[in-house]
């Protein structure tokens, strides 16, 4: 039998105009989404092998009949929520005490290497001569006896427990999109443990700063980023203050004539000369529009970043040691007391500190944006909430997550209908991933497998492909940072790149290959897997090794 | 060798011209292997060595005569002196003196193949190590937003075809400098450039026929491409024997990490694999506690550092001409020893360039008398040469990269004449 070919034109021209209008529905009401794949011409399993893909650390053995049983959509609803019961990882997470301590008990728990040197030869425990005349070795047990003696740990301990964390959360979290997001933001937001003076406030950066907020609005995740120790430090806004140039003369006089009332011409000396040897620094400024919001093609300028910058002077931590960093400036702090200081247009939120003496009170302009003088912390919050909803913001973000999770070369339709959802719902991430799963884009077939598997993703896919049970998550990390992918050490604050190119060098390849090898033949320290869960006949172990190693399973 | 090759090659070709016919086979497999090698071979060839830490430049090289230096370290100071005996530093120009850890330098400066720049640094005053390492890699001291590394966008220059190891970095994980799109790789042990598995080497053999089976086949060309290169390049130090390596010219190198990343990168050159830019690190300069003066910490590191880049350099003879090996640190420390016996993080220190391209046997740079005056913030050693400017150069002169818009944005200066 013949069909017309008009006919057959009129009756696809019917199911797309019905499948449109069927998305139409959905962008404007989520709770009707059906998800395009038939259009696309998957199978369900197909479909549902795509989505988990994306929005997992890989499926574990059952997982695609367990969400065809559900359904695409509710499953994705579900882990939109991110609230699923976790309890056996949370069991797990348990022993890691480091983790729920707060910044303050970090600091007082965890110093710094050197600082603790410092320390144990102030307190006569190990002799300054001995210090660096030998090895390390030398002294090495009396720093521990210290240590444990004054309460306190090696921070190494701190960041073992902070990685391990990562990788069971990957690897057993039910709420697996919240874990992705959480690691999407913390590398669009990216900090590092190779700066030092940050690598302490990490752990709670990425606890309480990120992951609550990776599924809710731009704008609040911008704002605690920007207030977060972490983030002040390792872009150096904690030290950017006003310069006298930027001030007026009765300003100055003003907050002179204020500090050597409350406190005394000493602390008077000690404040102008911190001022002195400081001053403004654009570090944030540049980074928070280029990075973090605008992108760089975002229209700002280097006079924008300058002002920016003058904006944010006084956005510094509030002192958290009585002994060590900030400890002068507490006793000043305390000594004045939190209402006089509130009086005079400081903030002190948690950790953060609005320091209104640091602040440059001038007048400025910012994406043509005039903030008049004497604007205080408010004026740089109303920055950072122009930037968040800027127009280039939508689209810088909305390229960013479908780079994440639809390809290394997402199409701009698809961007565009992101980035419009964003700035209809102001921001709201879970409504642009809905958009985004939503789109033909999504499911066609230049995505399907079109991403390539981060060492990190590779690593958890593979355990939990052979249902793995992970006792040493560092060995895991090892393997991970062989594989080049050494994660919360990237020092740039540009994050790891996201694309298949930047993973995938001859010597990368290899480590994936001998990682394979190694996870199937059981040969990694305290990670167990059952290889039986991936291979189907009575192979050896080795198939299951050259299968992870496979080209196939370093895509997704 | 050489003519040897150039037979093969030639005789190969001719062959080849005349038809397929009756060839042997070898002789086309030679011809084969020699125009692989061909591809790789006289390629100039970069060492970069980051001294992390922040070197003080002020006791490597010293400007002995510097009575102002003398007063500001009571106990770090030395002098060329003969009557100081072990603690003598080694007289460059009767002005400049090297400490005498690195008596290994002195051959080499002598016979004007070492270079010393004095007054270098960046021109961003961040006294954070941090920064500053990051600054430095970038190339770009005012943006932290640089997501490429220097010798990367270096690599990306060279203009010509890359074998898998034209950039290779003998460390974990890869450095800041390597940041970007050319390919490159970081690996701490040659030995692991290989499929392995511990214990069980008969399988790990299978399975490397295989993955190269799988790779060849693959639809996606990244992989198929990379695996390729791969495999290759497991063949090439397979060759080239590895294990047993002896060093030439009885060169003995230190047992410490920058000693094995220089042996390593010494055998990947006479490998001729293609390498043109190399990286390692060496540590340990942040000398606030005790520093020493002609013992101690400082002279234990200068010795490593010196002695590992004399044995490279003997190691790696019949090559030298097609080898720079330069040093960098982030900044330097304060002329003023500080209460423990230490130095704090400075401005300015001083770097190291040998080869045979070199305009050795000179510090360069700008040294004022440190007299508070002259001090950058009235403490430090001041920045009198960008680092650029001498990076920019030995780019230039050495690998032929004259393209400084794209290698250093930003940086309109003029070079020094540290290269011939």
């Amino acid at each position: 039998m013949k069909i017309p070919v008009k006919l057959l034109c009129i009756v696809i021209t019917a199911i797309i105009a019905t499948s449109f209008i069927a998305f139409r529905d959905s962008n404007s009401e989520n709770a009707g989404t059906v998800f395009p794949w038939k259009q696309a011409g998957l199978t369900e399993r197909q479909a549902v092998a795509h989505l988990l893909s994306r929005f997992t650390y890989g499926a574990r053995p059952g997982d695609i009949d367990a969400v065809m049983k559900m359904g695409l959509e509710k499953w994705f609803r579900q882990q939109l929520d991110g609230n699923l019961s976790d309890d056996s990882l949370n069991q797990l997470l348990s022993d890691y005490d480091a983790l729920k301590l707060t910044n303050a008990e970090v600091v007082a728990t965890y110093p710094k290497g050197a600082q603790v040197l410092r320390m144990a030869v102030k307190d006569g425990v190990i002799n300054k001569d001995s210090v660096n005349k030998a090895d390390k070795k030398a002294y090495k047990g009396e720093l521990k006896e210290y240590l444990q003696q004054n309460g306190m740990k090696p921070q190494q301990e701190l960041f073992r427990q902070f990685i391990n964390q990562k990788i069971l959360r990957a690897a057993y979290s039910n709420n697996q999109l919240q874990e992705m997001m959480t690691d999407f933001w913390f590398n669009h937001f990216n900090v590092s443990i190779t700066k030092n003076d940050c690598a302490q406030f990490i752990p709670a950066y990425e606890r309480d700063v990120i992951r609550p907020n990776a599924l809710g609005k731009f704008e609040d995740l911008l704002v605690a980023t920007a207030k977060s120790p972490a983030m002040l430090l390792y872009l150096d806004n904690f030290s950017s203050s006003g310069t006298s140039d930027n001030d007026s003369k009765a300003d100055m006089q003003r907050r002179n004539k204020f500090i050597s009332q409350q406190l005394g011409d000493s602390a008077m000396q000690k404040m102008q000369k911190a001022r002195k040897t400081q001053g403004l620094n654009e570090n944030y400024a540049r980074e928070v529009m280029e990075l973090h919001t605008l992108g760089v093609d975002g229209g700002y300028t280097q006079q924008d970043v300058t002002n920016a910058a003058r904006v944010l002077t006084g956005w510094t931590i509030y002192p958290m040691d009585d002994k060590g960093f900030g400890g002068g400036i507490k006793k000043m702090l305390d000594k004045i007391g939190e209402d006089k200081l509130r009086a005079r247009g400081f903030v002190h939120e948690g950790d953060f500190l609005f320091a209104a003496n640091r602040h440059d009170e001038g007048e400025k302009t910012v994406l043509g944006r005039h903030f008049a003088a004497g604007g205080g912390y408010e004026e740089g919050m109303e920055l950072l909430t122009m930037l968040a909803h800027h127009p280039s913001t939508a689209h810088f973000i909305a390229g960013k997550i479908a780079v994440r999770f639809v390809s290394d070369n997402p199409p701009q339709s698809l961007i565009d209908k992101m980035a419009k959802t964003f700035a209809e719902k102001a921001g709201d991430i879970k409504q642009v991933l809905l958009t985004m799963v939503a789109s033909r884009e999504f499911w066609s077939a230049a995505a399907v497998h079109a991403k390539t598997k981060s060492p990190f993703e590779l690593a958890v896919s593979a355990v939990r492909s052979m249902n793995g049970d992970i006792r040493q998550p560092y060995q895991l990390f090892n393997w991970i940072s062989k594989m080049g992918q050494k994660i919360y050490y990237y020092q740039a604050p540009t994050g790891f790149p996201d694309n298949g190119q930047y993973w995938i060098n001859t010597g990368a390849l290899l480590e994936r290959m001998n990682f394979g090898l190694a996870l199937a033949a059981q040969r990694i320290p305290g990670i167990k897997v059952d290889t039986t869960a991936l291979i189907v006949d009575n192979n050896k172990p080795e198939a299951a090794g050259v299968k992870i190693g496979s080209p196939e399973f370093q895509r997704k | 060798m050489s003519s040897r090759r150039r037979f093969v090659k030639t005789g190969g070709l001719a062959l080849l011209g005349i038809g397929v016919g009756g060839i042997p086979t070898f002789l086309v497999r030679a011809a084969e292997t020699e125009k692989l090698s061909a591809l790789y071979k006289k390629k100039k060839i970069l060492v970069c060595i980051f001294q992390r830490g922040a070197m003080d430049g002020l006791m490597a090289v010293t400007p002995f005569n510097d009575a102002y230096l003398q007063a500001a370290r009571p106990t770090l100071f030395m002098t060329a002196a003969k009557a100081a005996g072990d603690a003598q530093l080694i007289d460059l120009d009767g002005h400049f003196g090297l400490h005498p850890s690195m008596k290994a330098f002195e051959q080499l400066f002598r016979e004007k193949r070492l270079a010393v720049v004095h007054g270098i640094g960046s021109p961003n005053n961040t006294r954070s190590h941090f920064d500053a390492q990051d600054y430095m890699e970038s190339g770009t001291p005012f943006n932290k937003g640089t997501s490429s590394g220097w010798l990367n966008r270096a690599t990306g220059l060279l203009g010509h075809d890359a074998t898998p190891f034209r950039a290779v970095s003998l460390t974990s994980s890869m450095p800041r400098s390597f940041y970007g799109t050319n390919p490159s790789v970081a690996i701490s042990n040659l030995q692991d450039f290989a499929i392995q598995l511990k214990g069980n080497p008969a399988a790990a053999e299978m399975a490397a026929k295989n993955f190269e089976d799988l790779y060849g086949h693959t639809s996606s060309s990244l992989l198929n491409k990379t695996g390729k290169e791969s495999f290759e390049a497991v063949k090439m130090l397979q060759s080239a024997a590895q294990s047993n390596y002896t060093p030439a010219n009885n060169a003995v190198y230190p047992n410490n990490p920058l000693g094995n990343a220089l042996k390593q990168i010494a055998q990947l050159i006479k490998m001729d694999v293609g390498l043109e830019v190399a990286f390692a690190e060496s540590g340990g300069w942040d000398t606030h506690f005790n520093q020493g003066a002609a013992t101690g910490i400082f002279a234990r590191n200068v010795t490593d550092l010196s002695d590992s880049i004399v044995a490279f350099w003997k190691d790696i003879e019949a090559y030298q001409d097609d080898v720079t090996v330069m040093t960098m640190t982030e900044f330097g420390r304060t002329v003023k020893q500080n209460g423990t016996g230490g130095t704090d993080h400075g401005r300015a220190s001083c770097n190291f360039i040998l080869g045979n391209d070199v305009n050795g046997g000179i510090v360069h740079g700008n040294v004022q008398p440190l007299a508070i005056d002259n001090l950058e913030d009235g403490r430090d050693l001041a920045v009198t040469t960008d680092f650029r400017s001498v990076f920019s150069e030995v780019a230039d002169k050495h690998l032929k990269i004259s393209n400084d818009g794209v290698l250093f944005p930003d940086w309109k200066g003029s070079k020094i004449g540290v290269m011939k």
